[in-house]
C-alpha cells in the first residue's frame, strides 16, 4: 500500500535555533552544563564570535521558528550584551521566530534586562527556581533565595510575557515527600504557564557524583519512581498536562521548540558546546570556551561528535525520543519520513510492549507510553536502540 | 642388610584432634630422629591446608632407630594416614603397608565416629591394633569410661590399653616398647618373588615421580627393571632411599624396608596407589592383596570467574593432578558460567581441599556448580550407563531406573540430640538401622543415607544440631534404585544448565522454590515481566518473579542532550553484550555466580 505525505509533511519542516550562553557566577552541585565564570573580555569575545559562527551557518534561506537560549546563565549577560546577541541572532532569522525562549537564574532577572529581552521579542522566559526551600536551594549548591525567586517571577509577569515557566527539582537528598508536595503547590499557586519538574540526576564530574560515589548520598530508584508518580498526579489535579517525561503545560503553553527536537527536526546551535542537528549531520561546539573560539576563528563550526543523519539514525531516535512525549509516536508516519528495512525489528518489538502493559497503540498506529513505561523510557530505548542495530535479515544466521 | 626382625612397621590412627601429630612428633623426637631444635610443631602435617584444618592429606613415613630394651636396635617406620573418609583407600593401602597400628583414644572424649571406622579397617588389615588412651594430662581424662568404650565398642581388652600424653611426654617410651614386643616383624617376606606395595606417589619437577613403597619380599636396587602389575608396564629404577626423616639415597631396599624408589615414570597416573612393584626380570605370581581402581565419587563443574583465567585454573588442575592420580577432570562448557572444568573427587572434602588449593597456590578466583554424585541409569533396553552431570541425563522416557549411591554412617553423637538427628537422617531420606549406647550419655548410630544428600550440608547440620559434639564417619554402600528426577532451572523459560540438578522427587518442590527465589532475587531488576520456575521434565513445580524496574529514565533530554543519550544507550548495548544471554533476558555473570556460592 502506497502512502502519501500528509498536507503538514509536505509543509517546510520546522527550523529551530539554540544559542548556548556558557557563562555561570558559580557552579551548582548538580549541574553537568558547560559553563565557565566569565573573565576579562570573555563575554565581548564570546559575542563577537557567536555573530561569526552565525555567519558560518548555510541557512539557506530558511526561517527559524523557534528560538531558545540556554546555558549557563544567559541572564548573567548584561544588558546592552543581550540586546547584541539578539540581534546577532535576529539577522539570520528571517524575521523574530514565533517562538524564543531564554533561561534566566533568578538571581540574574532584573527589570532592564527582561525589558530588553522583551523588546528584542522574546516569548518565552524559563525560571530556575528547583525549590522554594532553603535547605534544598543549599544542598543544591545553588546561589538564589526563595525570596530572591519570589521576586524574579512578579518582575517577569510584570513584563507580560506569552509564557512563564518555572523548573523545579525532586529526588534530592533527604527531601520527604511533604516537601516536594510544598514545593509544586507553592509553584502551582504562582500559576505558571509552564512547568519542568526534574528528577535530581547525578551527573559524571559534578560535586554531587562525587558526594555519591563518597556514599554520602545514596540512590533509590524506587523513591525517585514514587516522586514521578506523585508529580504527575499533582500536576494533572492542577490542570497542568503532561506533555513529555519531566514537562508539563497550561493548554497552548508546551515549548515548540523542545517538541521539535524530539520529533527529529533539525535546529542550528551556537555557542560552545552546543549541539547542532542540521544539513545532514548531527554534531556539537567544542564543550570549551577558548577552544570553541578559536575554532570560529578558523572558520570551522559544530566538528566534534559528528554523526551522518540516515534514515537509520533518525528512524530509531524519533522512536526513542518520541516515546518520551505522552502523545509518543504515529508509527506509520515515521516510517514514510525515515524509510529503513531497520523498521522491521522494531515493528517485532512494539507488541511486547503493548502485551507488559509498557505502551498502548490506536489503530491508526500511534504509539504511546504508559506511565509505566514513560518512567522506563531509557530501558526501552535501549531496547530499541538494539531493534534498529541490525538489518531486518542481519540477526538470524 | 638388616634382617626384617628388627623391623617394625606401624601407623597411628585416631578421630580428628586426639592427638595424632602431636605424639608422632614426641615419638620423632624421642628416638632423636628430629632434634628438639628443627622441630616445628606438628612436623609431619606439612602443607598449610591441613594444618588448619586438622586433617592430614597426604602421608609421610619417616624411619627411626630404637635401642629397645631387649638391647637391639630396632627399625621403627611410623606411616602417617589422612583422616578422611574421602581417603579411605588411601588409608587401607597405608595401613596395608604395615603390621600394627597405634589406636588414639582422647581420654577425655572418648572413643568417636572415625575411632571407630579406623579400628575397623585396621582390623580388616590384620593389623596388631594397640590402644592408646591420650591426654590423660586433662584434668577431664575419663580413663575408666575410655577404657570400658575398648571393650564394648571396640572389643579390645581393656588391659591393652597404654596411657600416654603427647604432650607431656607420658608413656612414650611404653608406646615404642609395645611396638616392638607387641607388633609383628614384617609379614610374607619368604615369598619366592620381589614385591613391593605403592601406597603414595608424589611428582618432583627434577626427578619426575617418588613413590613411596613397602618391601614385602626381595631386594630392589638402583640399576633393576621393575614392573608395575596392574598394567605390566617396564620401567628402570632410578634410585631407592628412606626418609630419616628427608629423603637419604641408599643401596637398596630389603624386606621390611619402609622407603621411596624413583624410576623412569613420569607421571602419578602410571604408577597407581596400591599398586605392586616385582621384577621385571622375574616377576611375582600374584599381586598383594586390596588393590583396586579408585573412582570419583563426587563431581562439579569447576569455572575461572574471571574467564581470562581459564588458562590458569587449566595449568592449576593439571599441576594438582601431578600429585593426585584421583583427581580427574575434563572440559565443560556452561552458558552461564563459560568456559571451565568438569572434575571428579574422591569425596566431599577431597573437592574442598582441590578448591582451596586452587584458590590459594594458584590464585585462581573459582567457582564451583552444585556437586552431583555418579548415578547408574538403566534405560529400557537394559542399557546401563553413568550419570555424573545433569546435562547427560538421558530422555525421562526412556529410563527405567535410576540408582543412586548410598553410604553407611555411623554417628556419635550426646543422648539429648538424638530426636533431633534421627529428624535430620529422615529429612536427608536416610534410615537408622541401629542405635547403640556407647556409655551413659552418649549413642552410635548406624544410618545408610544417599551420598548426594550429604554433599552439601549434613555434616554442618549435625555440627550444628548438637553444638559440635556429634561426629560422622562412613563408608560406600551399595547403589538402590531411587525416585530420582532431572529438575531444571528456567529463566523466562529457558534452561540455564548450571541450575540443572538431580533431585529426589519429593524434595525437587522445597529446592527449586528456594533456587528459585534466590535466583530471582540477585537477577537484577528487569523491564519485562520475568519468572525464573524450577521444572521437571517440563512441568513447572516452583516459581518466583523477578524485581520489575521500576524507574529507568534520564529527566533532561533536550537538543544537546540527545547525542549524549544516544551514547549512553549504546553503551548500555554494549554492556548487555558482557551479560549472559538466557532467551532475552541478559543478566551479569556474577549473579549466577552469587547464587551458587550462597547454596554452598
Ligand atoms: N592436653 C593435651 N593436649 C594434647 C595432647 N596431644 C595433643 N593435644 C592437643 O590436641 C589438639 C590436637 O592435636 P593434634 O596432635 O593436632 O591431633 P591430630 O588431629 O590427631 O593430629 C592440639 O591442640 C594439641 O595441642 C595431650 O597429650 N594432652
Ligand atoms: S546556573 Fe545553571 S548552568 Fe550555571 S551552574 Fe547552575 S545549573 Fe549549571
Ligand atoms: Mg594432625
Amino acid at each position: 500500500m502506497v502512502q502519501f505525505p500528509t498536507a503538514q509533511e509536505k509543509a517546510e519542516p520546522p527550523l529551530g535555533l539554540y544559542v548556548h550562553v556558557p557563562f555561570c557566577a558559580t557552579t551548582c552541585d548538580f549541574c553537568a552544563f558547560y559553563q565557565t565564570v566569565p573573565q576579562g573580555d570573555a563575554v565581548a569575545r564570546y559575542l563577537e564570535s557567536v555573530a561569526a559562527e552565525a555567519r558560518l551557518v548555510d541557512w539557506d534561506g530558511r526561517r527559524v521558528a523557534t528560538a531558545f537560549w540556554g546555558g549557563g546563565t544567559p541572564g548573567l549577560l548584561r544588558p546592552r550584551e543581550l540586546a547584541l546577541l539578539g540581534e546577532t541572532m535576529l539577522v539570520h532569522c528571517g524575521g523574530t521566530p514565533a517562538e524564543w525562549s531564554v533561561e534566566l537564574a533568578p538571581a540574574t532577572v532584573t527589570a532592564d534586562r527582561l525589558r530588553v529581552l522583551k523588546e528584542l521579542g522574546v516569548t518565552r522566559l524559563s525560571l530556575g527556581v528547583q525549590s522554594f526551600q532553603p535547605g534544598l536551594l543549599d544542598a543544591l549548591g545553588r546561589q538564589h533565595t526563595a525570596a530572591q525567586a519570589y521576586r524574579a517571577y512578579e518582575l517577569i509577569r510584570a513584563q507580560d510575557f506569552a509564557s512563564v515557566n518555572l523548573d523545579l527539582m525532586f529526588a534530592l537528598p533527604n527531601q520527604s515527600d511533604e516537601e516536594w508536595r510544598t514545593d509544586v503547590t507553592e509553584a502551582v499557586r504562582l500559576a505558571p504557564d509552564h512547568l519542568s519538574t526534574y528528577c535530581l540526576t547525578f551527573e559524571e564530574d559534578t560535586a554531587l557524583w562525587v558526594k555519591l560515589s563518597q556514599g554520602k548520598v545514596k540512590l533509590d530508584a524506587n523513591k525517585e519512581a514514587d516522586f514521578y508518580l506523585r508529580t504527575w498526579e499533582l500536576l494533572a489535579a492542577a490542570g497542568y498536562a503532561q506533555y513529555e517525561v519531566s514537562n508539563f503545560a497550561r493548554a497552548g503553553h508546551t515549548c515548540r521548540h523542545n517538541l521539535n527536537t524530539w520529533n527529529m527536526h533539525e535546529w542550528v546551535g551556537l555557542g560552545p558546546s552546543a549541539a547542532s542537528q542540521f544539513g545532514g549531520w548531527r554534531s556539537s561546539n567544542p564543550a570549551n570556551l577558548e577552544l570553541w573560539l578559536a575554532e570560529t576563528a578558523a572558520g570551522r563550526r559544530a566538528m566534534s561528535d559528528r554523526a551522518e543523519l540516515t534514515n537509520d539514525l533518525l528512524a530509531a531516535d524519533s522512536v526513542i525520543f518520541g516515546l518520551r512525549m505522552n502523545d509518543g509516536v504515529s508509527v506509520p508516519r515515521l516510517q514514510r519520513r525515515f524509510p529503513t528495512p531497520r523498521w522491521k525489528q522494531a515493528q517485532n518489538f512494539f507488541p511486547q510492549l503493548l502485551l507488559e502493559g509498557l505502551a498502548v497503540a490506536t489503530p491508526e498506529g500511534q504509539l504511546s507510553l504508559t506511565p509505566r513505561g514513560r518512567l522506563l523510557a531509557d530501558a526501552v530505548g535501549a531496547e530499541i536502540l538494539e531493534a534498529f542495530a541490525e538489518p531486518a535479515n542481519a540477526a538470524a544466521p | 642388610m638388616k634382617p626384617a626382625l628388627l623391623t617394625r612397621n606401624f601407623c597411628i590412627i585416631a578421630h580428628v584432634d586426639h592427638g595424632k601429630t602431636t605424639l608422632s612428633d614426641r615419638l620423632l623426637e624421642y628416638t632423636s630422629t628430629i632434634s628438639k631444635r628443627v622441630m616445628t610443631d606438628q612436623h609431619l602435617d606439612s602443607m598449610d591446608l591441613e594444618k588448619e584444618r586438622g586433617i592430614t592429606i597426604k602421608m609421610h613415613p619417616v624411619t627411626m632407630n630404637y635401642p629397645a630394651q631387649d638391647g637391639k636396635i630396632y627399625t621403627l617406620n611410623l606411616m602417617d594416614t589422612p583422616g578422611h573418609v574421602d581417603f579411605s583407600y588411601e588409608v587401607s593401602r597405608s595401613l596395608a603397608a604395615c603390621e600394627g597400628a597405634l589406636l588414639l583414644i582422647d581420654a577425655a572424649q572418648g572413643v568417636e565416629a572415625q575411632t571407630v571406622a579406623n579400628a575397623h579397617l585396621a582390623f580388616a588389615q590384620g593389623l596388631k591394633v594397640i590402644p592408646v588412651i591420650n591426654k590423660i594430662d586433662l584434668p577431664s581424662a575419663n580413663l575408666e569410661l575410655c577404657m570400658r568404650q575398648l571393650e564394648d565398642i571396640l572389643t579390645i581388652p581393656a588391659e591393652e590399653a597404654i596411657l600416654a600424653s603427647g604432650k607431656s611426654g607420658i608413656g612414650i617410651l611404653d608406646i615404642l616398647e609395645a611396638v616392638v614386643t607387641r607388633v609383628p616383624p614384617p609379614r610374607w617376606t619368604d615369598y619366592p618373588t620381589t614385591r613391593m606395595l605403592v601406597f603414595d606417589s608424589k611428582y618432583d619437577s627434577y626427578r619426575g615421580v617418588i613413590s613411596h613403597v613397602r618391601v614385602f619380599s626381595g631386594t630392589f636396587k638402583a640399576g633393576e627393571m621393575m614392573m608395575l602389575m596392574s598394567s605390566e608396564q617396564k620401567s628402570e629404577i632410578k634410585e631407592v632411599g628412606m626418609f630419616h626423616p628427608g629423603m637419604v639415597k641408599c643401596r637398596e631396599l630389603g624386606p621390611g624396608d619402609v622407603g621411596y624408589i624413583v624410576s623412569n615414570i613420569k607421571s602419578v597416573e602410571e604408577i597407581k596407589v596400591g599398586d605392586t612393584v616385582t621384577h621385571a626380570n622375574k616377576p611375582a605370581a600374584d599381586m598383594l592383596p586390596g588393590y583396586k581402581e579408585v573412582r570419583p565419587m563426587v563431581y562439579c563443574g569447576l569455572y575461572p570467574l574471571e574467564s581470562d583465567d581459564y588458562e590458569k585454573l587449566k595449568v592449576a588442575l593439571g599441576k594438582l593432578r601431578l600429585n593426585d592420580s584421583s583427581l580427574i577432570y575434563q572440559n565443560e562448557s556452561s552458558v552461564a558460567l563459560g568456559f571451565g572444568f568438569r572434575c571428579g573427587f574422591l569425596g566431599l572434602l577431597h573437592m574442598e581441599v582441590v578448591q582451596e588449593r586452587i584458590r590459594r597456590e594458584y590464585d585462581v578466583e573459582i567457582i564451583s556448580t552444585y556437586p552431583s554424585v555418579v548415578y547408574k541409569v538403566t534405560k529400557h533396553g537394559g542399557d546401563i550407563s553413568e550419570v555424573d552431570n545433569p546435562v547427560n541425563l538421558p530422555d525421562p522416557a526412556s529410563i527405567l531406573e535410576i540408582s543412586e549411591p548410598t553410604i553407611k554412617a555411623s554417628i556419635h553423637i550426646p543422648n539429648e540430640f538424638l530426636g533431633d538427628i534421627l529428624t535430620l537422617v529422615m529429612e536427608k531420606r536416610g534410615s537408622c538401622e541401629q542405635t547403640t549406647t556407647l556409655d551413659g550419655s552418649r549413642v552410635m548410630l548406624s544410618c545408610t543415607l544417599p551420598l548426594n544428600e550429604i554433599l552439601v550440608d549434613f555434616n554442618d547440620r549435625l555440627k550444628s544440631i548438637s553444638r559440635g559434639y556429634g561426629s560422622m564417619d562412613y563408608e560406600l554402600g551399595d547403589y538402590r534404585p531411587s525416585d530420582l528426577v532431572k529438575m531444571e532451572i528456567l529463566v523466562n523459560g529457558d534452561p540455564v544448565d548450571a541450575f540443572a540438578s538431580i533431585v529426589h522427587r519429593s524434595k525437587a518442590e522445597g529446592q527449586g522454590r528456594a533456587l528459585c527465589e534466590k535466583l530471582a532475587e540477585i537477577i537484577p531488576s528487569q523491564m519485562f515481566k520475568i519468572a525464573v520456575q524450577a521444572a521437571i521434565g517440563g512441568k513447572i513445580i516452583a516459581r518466583a518473579n523477578v524485581r520489575e524496574m521500576r524507574k529507568d529514565v534520564t529527566a533532561k533530554c533536550y537538543g544537546g542532550d540527545i547525542s549524549r543519550k544516544r551514547k549512553l544507550l549504546d553503551k548500555q548495548k554494549e554492556g548487555k553484550k558482557k551479560m549472559k544471554q538466557i532467551g532475552r533476558v541478559s543478566i551479569p555473570p556474577d549473579a549466577f555466580i552469587q547464587v551458587l556460592k550462597t547454596n554452598s
